[in-house]
């Protein structure tokens, strides 16, 4: 904190969109927190985006409705934005600017922390190994995750990704050590139905207790929602490398963050790159999924679960393609399944986690588990192109491998991926019904399984 | 009798084998059903099973929903009691500062407080309000600062003095109150440990 | 003199100073009171346009600005292998020091420990004559990489003085003195080098020899040749990041130089865990003995990324110039290009497409013509090469988006990764149909010498079969595959065979992730083998389903990871079962 902050400033040149210009600024600095304050009384917070030349440009989190170029000051702070953190943040709700929401005060802050954060030192990094068991069979077994991951799930509207999201919370908490495991769990933008779903998840599994949530739901200010993940991140690598905590971080709907961020581009003037969004939206994802992970020397991992709406369920849209760029990986839910009622609808063609490979096998989960989901993954996609086939030429056409093929992928679905929202499986069950899988097909259709494996499990008829 | 006993012995026969099939029959009924049930009880035994741990979870789960929402209950009635006593604390050591006696070393923070402002601003063309009580104060500081004047309305302050520009553009917050909002979240954690609490 | 200013603006990585007009275009400056890095990147009048290397936040209008009167500079010297750098040479090790885990700002550090002693060795002695790039002697810098301490590329050259005798000396050392026309200035074991100027060589050769990277969809079907440019362009997902490292990994060169542009922190970090424990196939020490690290990660402030890219080449051509063959991939160019566009945007210049500078295809050009097979400047003669390979990340997987295309305007060898093959898990998923090689002919003869001469023939009939079963597809999808005769049935077997047995590679098998050129060779051979055996084995009376039952079949599929590579007799037995078999099913002798 310096010294020099808290003038205010009262020429206020111009107001556009959620930006404040005020002029005849002397003492700003770039990323200063602003306290813009109306006449009769009201606060808002903001923070500095350019500033020289005696102008000083304000975003304003809460918006600039009922603002006006007579009646507005702005005050420049001294500081970058903070989060109080300690403890006691635990089993707190606040809202999308890390103010409390619960009626309670606000925390004692055992440290200030900018809620920007700093990259962490890739030297530094310890490379994320350490299985999560979810209990859901098909990210386990196919798309497996593991502590200081960024996984996100790429949904579409309507469909049950906070479903999914909120078993993996509730079921990877009881693996390891119960002490030490955390959600954060942040809303941004979405309906207070949704936020409140989780909350009672989380409730009805005795794990609030171990949550942080910050809300901004879909009635509060947009660009609040620039804010959201970043103080919900810090409170996270807070818990995680200060206190040595797993921390699973839930952020939805980027969908939400992005276009904030489009909101201010546009009222800043900048060159837009695709579909409107700024050129430096990949940048600007990367500050915020790029705080997953795990630290030399230190306990605990920060993982991350982002889940983002395809607008029109498009993967190629620029919020789901950068995100693809920077996360691990990325579960697809997909529509067709969906539609089938089928629960979890993971699409697991589409979906992927880079980090599976050093997270799984002797030692962790089991020797022949990467060799199984290769060989599940190529004759899931067989099946699906003889599906496609017999939708031309009929089941007749078909030859017998074919229909061993679509045998595949009716157990595949059935078995497998379908599961209720409060089963929660083993790893060992979950491996045992991929190999119930690939034993529909005979033995030289086997190309990517060990032979010692196959003696071990393959299951004769 | 000769064809009656032959006849005997064919029933006989008949009877033998009918009886050897009829007991390999049975027996193979019986090993059948011992099969059955031998495969059955596992299999009851696992419904049996599930049907405890499935009431079993749930109790886990509602034990685990009690325990969690009624820790969280405690701990947050703690930090309501804690906030309230930091509150005590704080609006005594506010009156405190209130009802200071205005003497030279409070002239000299009024002093200090001036010098602090024009810096921060700026400028030394200013307008300096202060509270009623304060106000010859800080008019007799003015004097040593050429350019500064000071404004007819008085505010609502516990001590110190808010400055503008004259210009009007800029105004800088430098009463005691102020300073004391910006140094809430430090003054509470230092309470609060004194309260044992905090990290 | 120094220009020494007063920041006026400030916007992100982008600041604007006032009292510059001494500043020099691309030369590095302090900024501000915590001393960040910049660079002048545009003049107007006494205003100078800077891009920050390191986060601005917190940054004051009115603050000093002070150059340094360089431009932004690599230290070259020993030491600089095995060391993971960020996009300005800073050693992240060294930063780690001094901030801990997460990247603090402001501090500076040497690229390389000066204190550290090397055994030189002296190559000149007193009164030779040397000049520019000379080699003046040499120190072991890692147990895989002798170093050749050279006469910078700009020294005027001299006679030599004063010369040290063979021993241990530490960087700043002068290990001889070098006089002209009354001029002396002392040679020490390094020297800097403007990052954004190509270090001069004397001759430029012919790309001629591959490569070999120990994948087969590359070496056999769209091979790269060393001093040749590569470009690996593909949506996310598509496994871009698992191939480069495979290259990184398997490259039969001396030096990697592997820069991590605008991407993930645990890619970088996995490379670094990685890389000490794989052993290089060919010296059998570990790979980080070889490998140099750049990293500006995606939340690295952006402005480096734009720099790492020099960065990294610069030292490529550094080893380069000592006549080795040197590697350098970039993942991804299409983050660097983001960062050109950002600081454009900054600087409020007339965007071109999609936002990004006119000035993209010419910065592309540039890096890319960096590459090459040279004779190096000075004496003795050294051929080395820098091989450079740009990872592409086009936005939506979409190829005609302007950085892929401009790409594919300065390279030459296309890998098309693809997300439909990735999907059903072809990996690595390089689209056979989307990619091509532009040095084939050129390396064709290096194969012919030193492998076999029919390589290329038997290349061009596997690429066939894959090109026929392209167009056959498209009846299939319409009509099922019953409408095709056995012939060309046996071309979609055999392409699958292919597919399965040549093209997709398990980089997570310890076998199958390195493939040796002769075993590259001998599965091509096989599988065309049993393509024109197929063929006659029809023509003599066998049915299909005779042929997709040959036991034969599995094993050729799976010869890739049972087979390692010095197991070849194997696959010379799998080759006489083959011809069993098809004698058998045909019940006449197959010719060969």
């Amino acid at each position: 904190m310096t010294t020099e902050g808290g003038v205010q400033y009262s020429k206020i040149a111009e107001i556009k969109g959620p930006l404040v210009i005020v002029d005849d600024v002397e003492n700003a600095a770039f990323d200063e927190l602003v306290e813009i304050q109306t006449t009769d009384g009201e606060r808002r917070l903001g923070k500095v985006l350019e500033v020289g030349n005696g102008k000083a440009i304000v975003q304003v989190f809460e918006g600039t409705t009922g603002l006006s170029i007579s009646g507005t000051n702005a005050k420049f702070v001294g500081k970058v934005m903070e989060m109080p953190v300690s403890k006691e943040v635990l089993g707190r709700v606040f809202d999308g600017l890390g103010r409390p929401k619960d009626g309670l005060p606000d925390p004692i802050a055992d440290q200030f922390i900018d809620i920007n954060g700093e990259p962490m030192n890739p030297e530094q990094r310890e490379y994320p190994k350490d299985f999560i068991q979810t209990g859901v069979s098909v990210i386990d077994g196919m798309i497996t995750l593991v502590r200081g991951q960024k996984l996100p799930i790429f949904s579409g509207s309507g469909m049950s990704h906070n479903l999914l999201a909120a078993q993996i919370a509730r079921q990877a908490s009881v693996v390891g050590t119960q002490d030490d495991f955390a959600v954060v769990f942040a809303a941004i933008g979405v309906q207070y139905s949704e936020a409140e779903y989780f909350r009672r998840s989380l409730e009805e599994s005795g794990a609030l207790k171990r949550s942080v949530l910050f809300l901004n739901t879909a009635d509060d200010p947009a660009i609040e929602r620039i804010i959201t993940p970043r103080v919900a991140l810090t409170v996270a690598e807070y818990l995680a490398f200060e206190l040595g905590m797993h921390v699973l971080v839930i952020l939805t709907d980027m969908t939400n963050y992005a276009e904030a961020l489009r909101e201010i581009s546009a009222a800043r003037e900048e060159v837009p790159g695709r579909k409107g969004y700024p050129g430096y939206l990949y940048t600007d994802l990367s500050t915020i999924y790029e705080r997953a992970g795990k630290l030399n020397g230190r306990k605990g991992s920060v993982t991350q679960v982002p889940i983002l709406s395809m607008p029109s369920d498009d993967i190629t849209h620029p919020i789901p393609d950068l995100t693809g760029y920077i996360t691990e990986g990325q579960v697809v839910l997909g529509r067709d399944l969906f539609r089938q009622g089928v629960y979890p609808p993971i699409n697991i063609l589409m979906s992927l986690s880079r980090l599976m490979k050093d997270g799984i096998g002797e030692g962790s989960t089991r020797a022949d588990h990467g060799e199984i989901s290769n060989q599940v993954y190529d004759a899931y996609s067989r099946a699906q192109e003889v599906r496609a086939l017999a939708g031309i030429v009929g089941k007749a056409g078909l030859t017998e491998i074919d229909l061993k093929y679509m045998d595949v992928g009716d157990v595949f679905e059935k078995e497998f991926l379908t599961q209720a929202t409060d089963e929660n499986r083993t790893i060992e069950e979950t491996l045992g019904v991929l190999w119930k899988i690939v034993s529909k097909l005979p033995k030289n259709e086997i190309t990517k399984i060990k032979d010692k494996f196959i003696e071990q499990y393959y299951q004769e008829e | 009798m000769a064809s009656n006993s032959s006849l005997e012995q064919a029933i006989d026969k008949i009877l033998v084998k009918t009886e050897k099939e009829i007991l390999s029959d049975l027996e193979k009924t019986g090993s059948d059903s011992k099969n059955i049930l031998d495969n059955a009880l596992p299999k009851l035994q696992q419904e049996y099973d599930k049907i405890i741990s499935d009431g079993k979870k749930e109790a886990d789960k509602i034990e685990k929903q009690i325990v969690g929402s009624s820790d969280i209950e405690l701990r947050n009635k703690q930090l309501l009691l804690l906030e309230e006593a930091v509150d005590k604390v704080f609006s005594k050591a506010l009156d405190q500062i209130a009802n200071v006696d205005r003497n030279d070393d409070y002239s000299n923070l009024i002093k200090t407080l001036l010098k602090e402002s024009t810096n921060v601003l700026g400028t030394s063309e200013i307008t300096v309000n202060t509270n009623t009580k304060d106000k010859d104060i800080v008019q007799s500081m003015l004097s040593q600062f050429p350019g500064s004047e000071l404004g007819s309305d008085s505010i609502d302050c516990l001590g110190g003095i808010i400055v503008k520009s004259k210009d009007g553009s800029m105004t800088f917050d430098n009463t005691i109150d102020a300073k004391i909002e910006r140094l809430k979240p430090l003054i509470r954690k230092e309470i609060a440990s004194k309260f044992g609490v905090g990290n | 003199m120094a220009a020494q200013g007063r920041i006026v603006w400030v916007s992100g990585p982008a600041v604007r100073a006032d009292g510059m007009s001494d500043a020099k275009m691309y030369e590095t400056v302090t900024v501000g009171n915590s001393k960040l890095v910049g660079e002048v990147i545009r003049l107007t009048g006494d205003v100078a346009f800077i891009q920050v290397y390191e986060s601005t936040s917190g940054l004051k209008p009115g603050e000093p600005v002070i150059g340094t009167g360089n431009p932004l500079s690599v230290l070259l010297g020993p030491g600089i292998i095995g060391q993971l750098y960020d996009g300005i040479q800073r050693p992240l090790r060294e930063l780690s020091k001094a901030s801990g885990s997460f990247i603090g700002r402001g501090i500076t550090t040497t690229p390389v420990d000066m204190t550290k002693k090397y055994h030189f060795v002296p190559t000149v002695s007193n009164g030779d004559e040397v000049s520019a790039g000379n080699v003046i002697g040499t120190v072991q810098e890692t147990d895989l990489i002798e170093h050749s301490i050279m006469v910078p590329p700009d020294h005027p050259g001299g006679k030599i003085s004063n010369i040290v005798a063979e021993g241990d000396y530490d960087l700043e050392t002068e290990l001889a003195l070098s006089e002209k026309d009354g001029q002396t200035i002392p040679l020490k074991m390094y020297h800097r080098w403007p990052v954004r100027k190509p270090r001069p060589y004397k001759n430029r050769y012919d790309p001629t020899v591959p490569l070999l990277t120990g994948q087969r969809v590359i070496d056999t079907f769209f091979p790269i040749a060393k001093g040749g440019t590569g470009s690996i362009p593909g949506a996310f997902g598509t496994g871009k990041t698992v191939t480069l490292h495979q290259i990184a990994k398997w490259a039969d060169s001396q030096v990697v130089v592997y820069i991590g542009c605008g991407e993930r922190g645990n890619e970088m970090t996995e490379v670094l865990v990685e890389f000490p424990h794989l052993k290089d196939p060919r010296s059998g020490k570990p790979l980080m003995d070889r490998t140099v690290l750049v990293a500006n990660t995606s939340n690295m402030p952006v402005a480096a990324r734009e720099a790492s890219i020099y960065t990294g080449v610069t030292i490529a051509e550094y080893y380069r110039d000592m006549g080795k063959d040197v590697v350098l991939v970039a993942d991804s160019t299409s983050r660097w290009a983001e960062a050109l566009r950002e600081m454009s945007g900054r600087l409020e210049e007339m965007p071109a497409e999609e936002g990004y500078p006119s000035y993209l295809a010419s910065r592309l050009a540039e890096f890319y013509e960096r590459a090459g097979r040279v004779r190096a400047a000075g004496s003795p003669d050294r051929d080395g090469s820098v091989t450079l390979v740009g990872a592409v990340s086009p936005s939506g997987g979409d190829f005609t988006e302007p950085v892929t295309t401009h790409t594919m305007r300065f390279i030459k060898t296309f890998w098309a990764l693809d997300a439909k093959l990735a999907y059903s898990r072809h990996y690595p998923s390089i689209n056979w149909m989307n990619s091509y090689s532009g040095y084939l002919a050129d390396i064709a003869k290096w194969w012919g010498e030193n492998i076999n001469e029919d390589w290329l023939s038997l290349r061009s009939e596997a690429y066939g079969v894959l090109q026929r079963e392209d167009t056959l597809k498209e009846i299939v999808r319409l009509l099922g595959p019953e409408a095709l005769p056995d012939e060309e049935k046996l071309i979609l077997e055999v392409a699958r065979m292919v597919k399965i047995g040549l093209l997709q590679q398990n980089s997570f098998d310890d076998v199958d992730t390195y493939c040796s050129p002769e075993k590259q060779y001998k599965l091509l051979k096989l599988l065309v083998d049993f393509y024109k055996k197929g063929q006659q084995a029809l023509k003599e009376g066998a049915s299909l389903s005779d042929i997709r039952e040959m036991s034969v079949v599995t094993l050729l599929l799976k010869a890739r990871m049972d087979v390692k590579d010095d197991e070849m007799p194997k696959l010379d037995k799998l080759e006489n079962d083959m011809q069993e078999q098809f004698k058998s099913i045909t019940g006449v002798k197959v010719s060969n």
